[in-house]
């Protein structure tokens, strides 16, 4: 692509693995060729927020806390609830700091137009960054003796926060706050939303994965009544007054396309080695995608043993329940989208860009989301909707079916990391040297002490749309490097467990794997069991497995210090609920494609976890009220595919170096 | 446009337009504003749509909204009586057997119907019950807890 016309990012302050942020617009809307470039030109700037940038920002109590006169208070959050807890989390941050019950607090999700900009819902920032914010105002306005006026004040740094050996309220299992709603059916998300006057939309998408529409014939579908076709830069579609006409409509369309293949899926992997850049350092970055020390080279050379190995991992789909919609309002050059997205600052950006009206003028209204795990960061959906309304002169309502999700969203990367490692002649690891193409940076760095390292991401092409998933390329990562420490300890005929202890200085490390031990127990007296163990954003995890069969999960047991835990019961139901997803992906769970397609664009198709793949599962949590708590949602998901890798090797001596491990035969790639 | 044809939700009567191939699912969500049951898949394989027509539990998304003409159907909204959860409500409740919440009416409903049949069903059966059902926040140790919960406790 033209440097000029690429995606410009303002901030680096981002993982290099959010591919999606940095990805073009899905649809090209019509503009003149001129004028279109010169848009991109100017750069659409994705800027990530301050609050993500910078973790905090002086900011008025007033930004971030209402007052009603019935003595309700409502916390602002440009957050979305999509099942982590965020609603619960914040309350219990409010109502700590102000001292006041619970049913107090209501929370405002992400309305752009009254929210403030607190990042995407990713990364498990809900915790170490937006409980501090919401605490800081909470203390303030506390501090002000709850004074109508002081919400003008800026909330100063030097606010005291309460001591979390003091907390009442946080660090408590308060109950989900939305919980009644959920159980009773009132709970809205976006595909619930109804607006007076809406019209339905569908998007007529291709029959293959890189295709152009070239013509289109719409002489029988614009018989029936009340249609109306939309064409629209590279996008078409239909809009008509209820959603079964409008799939009526889309099916009389009779388009031509011009289609590219796909390349030969057999080959994906040399494609990545291709294709590699080579690592780039970015001084200051959060997020490196190079970490270096010692002299590597020279430590292989004088080696006592080397180890060289090759993992990988396929691509596979988020697959939340909710399949995405939008419902888009336009009033003169104003756009109002009530959606469901992630990141309601990128997709306003998006929006803004992508229809040349000023930021200002879009407004987002996120809904509660049916999960996302890094899905719903674009906006995909959003844009399709908004174009359908401008042509429409109405509002439209644009619902996104299973197939949709599959075939216009975007995939969890697939991956490829060479290990190469040294060995003196006590078995100490001395030089380390890993690479990741294609998947990303994130769980490059090693929790280990070697003097000697290189760690790089190297990006590649994909040929499939690819993006953020549940703790993104550290999944990739971690297996890699717990298989291979596993591989290591074999080869020295030393116990996995005490073999990873010689290399660890961390004492939270340390513990996390000495307290499995302690209740798994470890050393197991039966074959099939396997350990991992890793640091994941601050937290420390240790995960041991017990496999059945190499397709059978028994048990898991799940050591986690991440600090001071600030709802115990919603963070055993998040990380169990990690450690299930991410049986899938270890196990049986792979995008299947040929040059043409993605096959695997249904439910029927692609296999996710049931009650029968469940095992057994314990989650121990080290609650550390002297640690400040980092985030957690999502971080048990990284040690599942190592230690069941490794749990297999004990059960059948078989080494399995690719994800997923045990392809049921009907989803053999 | 097809003439109304009535339906028999949460005991009361009610009446809507079904052209052809029209799923119960979309009548539901749509014309009589029970958006309790959710779409997925379309397909059979989530159960998010599941509703009971005469106490069995169906895909809602399968079948045709014709086809359940004069028939019982229950969905979660009418699970509450009076402000009063039903015991599977609140167990659900008391064991939070969701995350997001997207899968849990029709957990709810298919467990109302497992319920009705097994007053007191094994971990092992409820299990098999309900394999048909997708969570994908993987909130199913707690789903299965509160079922047992639900079943020790009289209604
Ligand atoms: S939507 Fe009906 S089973 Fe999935
Ligand atoms: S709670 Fe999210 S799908 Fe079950």
């Amino acid at each position: 692509m033209d440097p000029k016309t690429r995606y410009k990012i303002e901030t680096f302050d981002i993982e290099p693995d959010r591919f999606e942020i940095f990805a073009p617009s899905a649809h090209r809307l019509e503009f003149s060729r001129r004028e279109f470039f010169a848009t991109l030109g100017a750069g659409i700037l994705y800027v990530i927020s301050a609050q993500d940038a910078a973790g905090q920002q002086p900011e008025r109590i007033a930004m971030r806390l209402h007052l009603a006169p019935s003595g309700l208070i409502t916390v602002l959050t440009g957050k979305v609830d999509i099942g982590q807890g965020l609603r619960t989390l914040l309350t219990q941050a409010a109502a700590e700091e102000l001292r006041v019950p619970p049913h107090q607090i209501r929370i405002q999700t992400a309305d752009t137009a009254i929210t403030p900009d607190d990042g995407g819902t990713w990364a498990s920032l809900t915790t170490p960054q937006t409980v501090p914010v919401v605490r800081r105002a909470a203390a303030a306005l506390r501090q002000a003796g709850f004074q109508p006026q002081a919400l003008q004040q800026t909330v100063a740094s030097s606010v005291t926060l309460t001591d979390p050996k003091d907390w009442k309220i946080l660090g408590t299992s308060l109950p989900t706050v939305n919980g009644r709603d959920i159980v009773t059916g009132r709970q809205q998300y976006g595909s619930d939303l109804k607006i007076e006057g809406m019209l339905h939309g569908r998007i007529l998408r291709p029959p293959s994965y890189n295709a152009t529409l070239t013509a289109l014939d719409t002489s029988q579908a614009t018989n029936l009544p009340g249609v109306r076709i939309v064409r629209d830069g590279t996008l078409a579609g239909v809009v008509a007054a209820g959603e079964s006409t409008a799939a009526a409509a889309l099916a009389l369309l009779k388009p031509q396309w011009k289609e590219s293949p796909l390349p030969d899926p057999s080959t994906l992997y040399d494609h990545f080695r291709k294709t590699a850049e080579a690592p780039v350092f970015q001084k200051g970055s959060r997020y490196p995608a190079l970490l270096e020390a010692g002299a590597v080279a020279d430590a292989m050379r004088t080696a006592a043993r080397r180890h060289q190995t090759t993992y990988t991992a396929q691509y596979i789909a988020h697959a939340a329940l909710e399949c995405r919609s939008a419902i888009a309002v336009w009033e003169g050059r104003k756009l109002t989208v009530h959606c469901g997205t992630q990141a309601p600052q990128v997709v306003r950006r998006e929006l803004a860009g992508a229809f040349r009206i000023p930021l200002a003028d879009v407004r987002l209204i996120v809904s509660t989301i049916g999960a996302g795990f890094g899905s719903k960061h674009r906006g995909e959906c959003e844009l399709e909707a908004a174009a359908l309304a401008r042509a429409a002169g109405k509002p439209v309502r644009l619902a996104w079916s299973r197939e949709d999700e599959f075939l216009a969203g975007y995939f969890r990367p697939a991956a490829l990391v060479d290990v190469n490692t040294a060995v003196d002649a006590n078995h100490r690891i001395t030089a380390w040297d890993f690479h990741n193409y294609n998947s990303g940076a994130a769980g490059i760095a090693i929790p280990y002490t070697i003097p000697n390292y290189y760690c790089g991401f190297h990006k590649s092409a994909s040929p499939l749309r690819q993006g953020s998933y549940r703790s993104l390329a550290a999944v990739a990562n971690t297996f890699a490097r717990e298989s291979h420490l596993d591989e290591l300890a074999h080869l020295a005929s030393a116990d996995p467990l005490q073999y990873r202890l010689r290399h660890i200085e961390d004492p939270r490390l340390r513990h996390v794997l000495e307290e499995g031990a302690r209740l798994f127990p470890w050393p197991s007296r039966s074959k099939g069991a396997g350990l991992a163990c890793t640091i994941e954003k601050d937290a420390r995890l240790a995960l041991f497995a017990q496999m059945e069969s190499p397709a059978k999960v028994a048990r898991l047991l799940l050591v986690f210090d991440c600090g001071a835990v600030l709802n115990p019961d919603n963070l055993r139901n998040q990380l169990t609920g990690a450690l299930i997803q991410g049986i899938g992906g270890a196990l049986f769970e792979a995008i299947r494609y040929d040059t043409r397609q993605v096959l695997t664009h249904r439910l029927s198709r692609y296999r996710l976890p049931r009650f029968a793949d469940l095992p057994a599962i314990d989650v121990h949590l080290i609650d550390r009220r002297d640690v400040p708590p980092a985030g957690a949602g999502e971080a048990g998901i990284t040690l599942v595919a190592p230690a069941l890798a490794n749990a297999i090797f004990s059960l059948t001596a078989e080494r399995r170096r690719a994800l997923p491990l045990s392809p049921s035969p009907a989803f053999k790639t | 446009m097809a003439d109304p044809i009535p339906l028999h939700v949460n005991g009361a009567e009610r009446r809507i337009t079904a052209p052809a191939g029209l799923s119960l699912l979309s009548a539901l969500r749509d014309q009589l504003d029970l958006t309790g049951a959710k779409y997925s898949c379309g397909e059979g394989q989530c159960g998010a749509c599941t509703v009971l027509i005469d106490g069995k539990p169906v895909r809602s998304c399968l079948v045709p909204a014709a086809s359940a003409a004069g028939k019982r159907i229950e969905t979660v909204e009418g699970l509450e009586r009076n402000g009063v959860l039903h015991p599977l409500q609140q167990a659900f409740l008391d064991k939070a057997a969701f995350q997001c919440g997207y899968c849990t009416p029709g957990f709810l409903m298919a467990s109302v119907a497992l319920l009705r049949r097994r007053p007191n069903p094994t971990p092992t059966q409820i299990r098999s019950e309900l394999n048909g059902h997708l969570c994908r926040c993987g909130a199913y140790p707690r789903i299965v807890e509160a079922v047992r919960i639900a079943a020790s406790r009289k209604r």
